[in-house]
């Protein structure tokens, strides 16, 4: 055989060589591939895994207190909410009330921030619930497939969500954006797959947002593997001018809050 | 009286039983906040990290398939939010980030000037770069990478747990390991471990 790539030798390391007695067999006899998995191992071989600081016993319930709390803050966001795409950023706002970080919205604020003013500018806006969502739809809400596709889709979205903000935070003059490339392609054909359900199902408002968000995801994976910040740039504007990070964030927090555990808890003790 | 079984617990708590879902987030929560650890590599973040996982796991307790094992569940969900998270951190590029390393840098440079073993200064170095190395991988290479080596993790495990595919999980570990040897090969040059 000729001589082992990287990529086979970490495999190799890891136990997971697909031609693993051949490339053992070569090592025996290729000082150079040996050498080569010997300076792997010494450097895999030294990152040690991270040990945890220790929690005391009193950490399970100091976790247990803070998830309730902010429960309880979610459920009262939840309970009188405002119609319309304002919703979604109502309760993005009643979660950033914790007095811990909202990280998850840092996350999107910069995003957001772009894509609601374009969205308002070009006087878009989130279709109100449930007016103007199809009979069909409203139809099927009951259904547990349709609430199993809908969760699907949910996860779907947020997962789109996060190549795509990986290219949009992405900054400097040469951006790798192989991983984000790789990631991208395969999302493609579940997007395809749950475009045509959506369609199928009469749920144009998914089958649109799933349209737009094909398109970015093929125009990431047959952009330039390595991209000037030019060209960053350029797929930012237009990730921007369709609004598509804002109308992929309140499609999937509305799929998921369809999905909600169906009864509320009971009083805390 | 034992301890509650756990599919008696998820039916309980699936039926909004507040006390349920307690013991189950009073159970879970050492193991979560390991991974959460492992993979954000920062006490504070991991914290984040765990109370976000289990209010997505009660959001989600719905979808919950009761063949499954609660424990494998909530690490995918805890592995996801971890990654969620890393983006976030990459998205704001942020002070705290910055400031982590900074400290860092003054650990090693305080360590090195230490009249103490060569030992140590050259361990806190080597960690200092380590974290730096850890910090400039993507949030999906980081979180293969973490699954992987420190998880033990197979790449059709880990494609599972992040939802993406195999090609993509197997390509993140690649990219992750050569980003690596390429931040640490000045350790491994002075004869040093990270």
């Amino acid at each position: 055989m000729s001589h082992c790539s990287e990529s086979d030798l970490i495999l190799f390391y890891y136990g997971e060589a697909d031609e693993d007695g051949r490339i053992r067999q070569h090592l025996e006899h290729c000082a150079q591939c040996a050498g080569a998995l010997r300076a792997l191992q010494d450097t895999l071989d030294a990152i040690a895994v991270p040990e945890a600081p220790a929690r005391g016993d009193a950490y399970p319930a100091d976790v247990w207190s803070r998830v309730s709390a902010a429960l309880e803050r979610a459920d009262a966001a939840r309970r009188a909410p405002p119609a319309g795409w304002f919703a979604g950023l109502s309760r993005l706002a009643a979660e950033t009330s914790d007095n811990r970080p909202s990280w998850r919205r840092l996350a999107l604020a910069a995003g957001l921030a772009a894509a609601v003013i374009t969205a308002v500018v070009a006087g878009r806006s989130w279709p109100r619930r449930p007016v103007e969502r199809s009979a069909a739809v409203a139809a099927e809400a009951g259904d547990p497939l349709a609430r199993a596709r809908r969760a699907a889709i949910g996860d779907h979205l947020e997962r789109s969500e996060g190549v795509l903000l990986d290219v949009i935070n992405s900054n400097g003059d040469r951006v790798d954006l192989s991983t984000a490339q790789a990631w991208a392609a395969d999302l493609i054909e579940s997007n395809r797959l749950y475009r045509h359900t959506a369609a199928h199902a009469g749920d144009s408002l998914v089958a649109s947002v799933l349209d737009d968000l094909e398109r970015s995801l093929l125009e990431i994976v047959h952009g330039p593997s390595v991209a000037t910040a030019a060209q960053l740039e350029a797929m930012r504007s237009r990730l921007d001018a369709a609004a598509l990070l804002f109308k992929v964030r309140m499609l999937a927090d509305e799929l998921h809050e369809q999905e909600l555990a169906p009864v509320q808890p009971r009083k805390r003790t | 009286m034992g301890a509650p079984e756990p599919a008696a617990l998820l039916a309980r708590a699936r039926q909004g039983d507040s006390d349920a879902f307690r013991v189950l987030v009073e159970r879970h929560s050492h193991a979560v906040f390991r991974l959460a650890y492992r993979m954000t590599g920062s006490e504070e973040d991991a914290e984040d990290v765990v109370q976000e996982t289990f209010l997505r796991a009660y959001r989600q307790l719905g979808r919950f398939q009761a063949r499954a094992e609660f424990g494998t569940w909530l690490y995918r969900i805890a592995a996801n939010c971890a990654v969620d998270f890393m983006r976030a951190r990459a998205a704001r590029r942020d002070q705290s980030r910055a400031e982590g390393l900074e400290r860092l840098d003054a650990d090693a440079a305080a360590a090195s000037a230490h009249p103490g073993p060569d030992r140590l200064a050259e361990s806190a170095e080597a960690r200092a770069r380590l974290a730096r190395a850890l910090a400039d991988l993507t949030p999906l290479e980081r979180a293969a990478f973490t699954l992987r080596h420190h998880e033990g993790r197979s790449t059709r495990e880990i494609a599972e747990l992040l939802g993406i595919g195999a090609s993509a999980a197997k390509h993140s570990v690649f990219r992750a390991v050569r980003k690596l040897r390429a931040s640490l090969a000045p350790l491994r040059a002075m004869g040093e471990r990270p």
